[in-house]
């Protein structure tokens, strides 16, 4: 539903995104990762027209980004903001206004999410009389009241207690349900493999890695595998199965971590040690988002 | 368009709705009241009370004729000399002691005035003023001409102050009326200028600092953000104007009538009787008939002066001026992180404005017709105050149109500016910003 397409954005003597590319898919959540500084903010700002980019397009559902889409798509931003003074309620209402909402209808959202996130009672409450957390709570209620088809989400989770954090991840999760597509940019990785389908890392302006997660992990897997037994056994004599990357003594049971030749499968490695040891464990080592993410960061460094 | 609208909605009602403007509105016409009230009295009160009683040590031979009392000043020969006078003193029969040397008529120094106080700027004028008439008569009837022939000397002139309008009409204008007027609407324009030029300032910061700009603009336009702020203000102010010369209107009225039929009871009952208050101003008291000349002028020709026209052209200056000014303030908030590094950009805006306001209260009043009169009120950093100013005296109506021209261009251009420099500010966090970055941001493309 949205394609980004060689998009180049240059400030002063900085390039902020150097012809960067992506496919977001109906109906899918999408993780925009990347540390700090490396242009997923910049580009957050290209899709929500915020501002423009120097070259390169837009493509929301087959047409050039314009300020039609403004309705579809909602926004939350790293930097959480809302008018302090201004009632809770009052302040929805304008914010969904604003993105086209009728007065009667986003008076009937209101209520309903304010009944659905247990804030019943805070129409006339005041932005500067909440805690932290509930005004990011009233800040998602007005990102995704006009129900736009994306959602961005910058950093979602942050100043969410882990209570409040799961309300809202569950809320993500039902949103997307009904076909929302998200776009989330994050750098905390485990939310990452809780939620996104799909992942697209951008480090120092350019896009590094793209792909489902599934199959990110996939490529990132080397064949190393965890073994746990009892008994004693020469690993010497495994040349050609496997390798021994590293040996551990846990409460009388050995532990080794081996990587396996490339045209050799766990089943072989069992069938080898079995005669010999009995073993309680194996696992398949694979990298978490969070190994992919240094790794692939790191990587990039070293060039 | 829509957007625009709400955005206009909720800058004015977020800001009508606020105690401090409901107070501000409903407070000022009572100060301003209150405060003319007060002025009325203490004028009343003071000449009522300067009621000097000066004792003349005369020591000359030549000045016979004595000095004159009148109801401010109360002159008595005493015969002591003045020595005696300044260790009496103290006891309290008179305020001042006034000493005359035995001078000749042609140097008449060491004159001297005592007194436990300072004797003010104005008795010191009165004194000199009323020895210097002395001695001229002394001089003049030293070179032989008569008392009565002295007398007949003295006309009392009084200038009836006429403009000869456009249709050739005569209208009856004083110069006193105007130089109210004028004085009222270019405070009133400068302060107006910057209050609410400095509350589009302080709601642009307010809406970066609190980071709700960025959810702002991914609804709205930058530019459609601003100038909902501006106008929305700017209703805010017209609101306040309007509800200022309504209420100031109607406490008036209900004061001018309570008043006068307090007076007419008054008299009925007991017609000189003093009391406290503006109103007897208007009684019989001799020092409220001289107050009557030229309140009775200033009224006269207040009714030549259009205040139709006056609040009109007022109000176009107040929006165009506003305009003009609150675009450079939203660029300057936008510039900036917080209130505080608000100060350097401060200083460029409103030199002009300044510059503007002492230079059309002096100059211009002085001189509503002359050369600096007339730039200062076209050139439109300073048309604003210039022309109200100048406006009660009378304008030209070529001049007039085509100050407002070139207000609504020169508005038209700082909105276009500010609005380059706006986009990209809002955005910027955590730099401290200088002039020449908010020339590369009024650079860069969109």
């Amino acid at each position: 539903m949205l394609s980004v397409k060689n998009i180049v954005k240059q400030y002063a003597t900085h390039r902020a995104l150097d012809n960067v590319s992506l496919e977001v898919e109906s109906g899918k959540i999408f993780g925009l990762l990347g540390p700090n500084g490396a242009g997923k903010t910049s580009l957050i700002r290209i899709i929500t027209q915020i501002t423009a980019p120097d070259s390169g397009e837009v493509i929301f559902n087959g047409k050039r980004l314009n300020s039609d889409h403004i309705s579809q798509i909602g926004y939350l931003p790293e930097e959480r903001g809302l008018y302090k003074k201004m009632e809770i309620g009052e302040q929805i209402l304008y914010l969904s206004k604003l993105k086209g909402l009728s007065t009667a209808e986003a008076t009937k959202r209101i209520k309903f999410w304010f009944e659905k996130l247990e804030m019943k009672d805070w129409w006339s409450k005041k932005v500067e009389d909440l805690s932290k957390g509930m005004q990011q709570k009233v800040q998602f209620v007005a990102t995704i009241l006009h129900q736009p088809e994306l959602i961005i989400l910058d950093e979602p989770f942050s100043g969410f207690d882990p209570v409040n954090a799961n309300i809202i991840k569950n809320e993500i999760l039902e949103l997307n349900k009904q076909g929302a597509t998200f776009i989330f940019s994050t750098h905390r990785m485990e939310s990452v493999e809780e939620l996104c389908d799909h992942i697209a890392l951008i480090h120092q302006s350019k896009k590094i890695l793209d792909g489902s997660v599934d199959e990110i992990k996939g490529t990132y897997r080397n064949n190393t595998y965890w073994i746990e037994y009892e008994g004693d056994y020469n690993t010497n004599s495994a040349n050609g199965i496997f390798e021994v990357l590293q040996t551990e003594q846990v409460k009388g049971k050995t532990l080794i971590k081996v990587q396996l030749q490339p045209d050799k499968t766990a089943n072989e490695v069992l069938s080898l040690l079995l005669p010999h040891v009995s073993i309680s464990r194996l696992d398949e080592v694979i990298p978490t988002m969070n190994d992919i993410f240094i790794d692939k960061v790191k990587g990039q460094d070293h060039e | 368009m829509n957007k625009i609208l709400l955005i206009i909605r909720r800058e004015y009602l977020s800001r009508v709705k606020k105690k401090s403007f409901i107070i501000m509105t409903f407070l000022t016409p009572l100060l301003i009241a209150g405060i003319y009230g007060l002025i009325g009295y203490f004028t009343y009160k003071g000449i009522k009370d300067t009621h000097d009683k000066v004792a003349v040590v005369n020591n000359n031979k030549i000045l016979i004729e004595k000095l004159v009392s009148d109801k401010n000043i109360k002159y008595e020969y005493v015969t002591q000399s003045l020595e005696e006078m300044k260790k009496s003193f103290k006891k309290g029969d008179y305020d001042y002691v006034l000493y005359l040397p035995n001078f000749t008529l042609q140097a008449p120094d060491s004159i001297q005035l005592f007194g436990a106080k300072q004797a003010g700027l104005s008795l010191n004028r009165r004194i000199s003023g009323d020895i210097e008439e002395l001695i001229r008569n002394q001089k003049l009837k030293e070179s032989g001409i008569a008392q009565s022939d002295l007398d007949k000397l003295k006309t009392s002139v009084d200038i009836s102050v006429k403009k000869i309008a456009e249709t050739g009409q005569e209208q009856d204008s004083s110069a006193g009326a105007s130089t109210i007027i004028a004085f009222i609407a270019g405070i009133l324009m400068f302060m107006f200028i910057m209050l609410y030029g400095i509350q589009v300032m302080r709601g642009v910061i307010e809406e970066k600092t609190s980071r709700i700009i960025e959810v702002m603009i991914s609804s709205v336009k930058p530019f459609q953000l601003m100038m909902g702020k501006i106008i929305g203000i700017a209703m805010v102010g017209l609101t306040q104007f309007i509800l200022w010369i309504v209420l100031t209107l109607t406490i008036s009225t209900v004061a001018v009538s309570f008043f006068t039929n307090k007076d007419d009871i008054k008299k009925s009952v007991a017609v000189s009787q003093a009391g406290q208050g503006v109103a007897q101003l208007s009684q019989g008291t001799p020092a409220a008939s001289a107050m009557q000349g030229p309140m009775a002028d200033i009224q006269k020709s207040l009714a030549g002066l259009d205040i139709a026209k006056i609040v009109t052209v007022f109000i176009f200056f107040f929006l165009g001026g506003y305009l003009f000014y609150s675009a450079l303030y939203a660029a300057i908030g936008s510039a900036v992180d917080s209130e505080t590094e608000t100060q350097q950009f401060m200083m460029p805006v409103m030199m002009p404005l300044l510059l503007g306001y002492a230079l059309s209260l002096s100059v211009v009043t002085n001189d509503p017709y002359g050369p600096i009169a007339f730039w200062l009120s076209m050139i439109p950093f300073t048309s604003p105050i210039a022309m109200v100013v100048r406006l009660p005296y009378g304008v030209p109506n070529w001049e007039l149109a085509l100050s407002m021209l070139i207000l609504v261009v020169g508005f038209i251009g700082t909105v276009w500016v500010a609005g380059r420099i706006y986009r990209v500010g809002i955005l910027m966090y955590g730099k401290k910003t200088t002039f020449k970055e908010m020339f590369k941001w009024f650079t860069y493309k969109a």
